[in-house]
């Protein structure tokens, strides 16, 4: 009898140890993981910092441009001033403003992402209609689209109720949409550009059957610098934050921006804001 | 005659900073702001130098450059880089290609460029005031 203990003794024991083994094997294992996601973590880190060092020289070269060519204008004003003529002048004053602007359009793209990274970016809701911003931006660039021999229309849909948002930052958001939408359509192309409401939200979406988003830069699109280059006749300019900064403001309203494929050609870009 | 320079340059700031003091020297300056119709307007244009910068929609400056030499009409045309993309890799390919010579925009002050135009030309500058006078 006592034999027959013991042996049950040494059975549970050993059954013991198996247990402890097996915890003991997949706490190990558990911590295998946690180095792994550790090593992935700083891996991504090192990639993204990889990346931004990469665009950081890109970046300068777009804010050194406009100024060179202030520089360079300013100095034939001053040199020159006797020789030359009336057009002349006009041209460089111009330039100066035309390249001054710019410059001042990037900088205010930097110093907001910054602040969206930061977390103290903030909006200026007021209450107000929409729909008067949206046929603001698209009488804006009706001549910019024409130019390009691209069709723009704005069709409403639908009356949207009034409500509060940030019309500038709004504003911001479709001028970067439709920027982008004019750029990347080729000649005889067309916009347009719909608002209606959707359970609690507008939704607004602007659509081009232009060369569209490759699948590859689907998930960069609304990342730091990054620059599609889905077309040989389409060159590549400005910062790379426009839709970072896009995505900023329609989430600090509350809403979602995204993009779609449009079948069979071009791209989507939808956001929307609560209705509140 | 003015001598005729064909700038091919997208960037409506510096093709209007470097212009200007190329047409207050007596340049007949043509421009071209697509990288796909360069070649064909030197061919028909006949420039007595190109000025050419390298980020082009449709062909690239460097490719433009080498077609250039590559055909008969055009392979002796003086072709001068103007850009802002000065990498080791770009001022070999372009020289290896056939440049006279590659200018970084931004080392260039604009109103000191027509004395190089006219050094690249065999020209001084009075002899390019004179053709302006004329």
């Amino acid at each position: 009898m006592q034999v027959y203990i013991l042996n049950i003794l040494v059975i549970v024991e050993s059954i013991l140890l198996l247990i402890t083994s097996l915890i003991l094997f997949s706490k190990t294992r558990n911590l295998t993981n946690l180095k792994k996601y550790e090593e992935a973590l700083i891996n991504a880190q090192a990639e993204q910092q990889a990346k931004e060092n990469d665009f950081f020289p890109m970046l300068v070269h777009e804010l050194r441009a406009p100024l060179s060519v202030i520089q360079g204008a300013a100095d034939l004003l001053i040199k020159s001033t006797e020789d030359l003529n009336a057009e002349q002048i006009h041209t460089l004053l111009n330039q100066i403003k035309i390249s001054s602007s710019s410059l001042l359009e990037m900088v205010g793209e930097i110093l907001d992402v910054s602040k969206m990274e930061g977390g103290k970016f903030q909006i200026n809701k007021t209450y107000g209609s929409i729909e008067d911003v949206l046929k603001e931006q698209c009488s804006y660039f009706e001549p910019v689209a024409k130019v390009r021999k691209v069709t723009l229309s704005c069709p409403k849909l639908e009356d949207l109720p009034s409500f509060s948002f940030d019309p500038e930052r709004i504003k911001q958001v479709l001028n970067n949409l439709i920027s982008n939408a004019i750029k990347f359509s080729l000649e005889g192309g067309s916009i347009v550009i719909t608002s209606k409401k959707d359970y609690g939200f507008v939704r607004i979406e602007v659509v081009d059957n232009g060369v569209g988003v490759a699948d590859k830069d689907k998930p960069l699109l609304f990342q730091k610098f990054f620059q599609a280059s889905n077309h040989k006749d389409i060159k590549e300019k400005g910062t790379g934050l426009g839709l970072v900064i896009a995505k900023g403001i329609v989430e600090a309203h509350g809403g979602k921006i995204w993009v779609e494929d449009n079948k069979p050609k071009g791209s989507k870009f939808i956001f929307t804001i609560p209705l509140r | 005659m003015p001598k005729k320079i064909l700038f091919i340059e997208d960037d409506e700031g510096f093709f209007n900073i470097f212009s200007v003091p190329l047409k207050m020297k007596g340049y007949d300056i043509v421009h071209v702001s697509d990288g796909s119709l360069a070649v064909e307007k030197v061919i028909s244009e006949k420039p007595d130098l190109v000025l050419l910068d390298i980020v082009l929609p449709g062909t690239s400056g460097l490719d433009v450059l080498k077609e250039l030499r590559e055909r008969e009409e055009t392979k002796l045309t003086k072709i001068v880089m103007l850009t802002n993309f000065g990498s080791d890799d770009n001022i070999a390919r372009a020289m290896e290609y056939g440049a006279s010579d590659y200018l970084m925009k931004y080392n260039i002050v604009p109103s000191e460029l027509p004395s190089k135009i006219a050094g690249f030309l065999g020209e001084t500058q009075e002899s390019v005031v004179k053709v302006t006078e004329s």
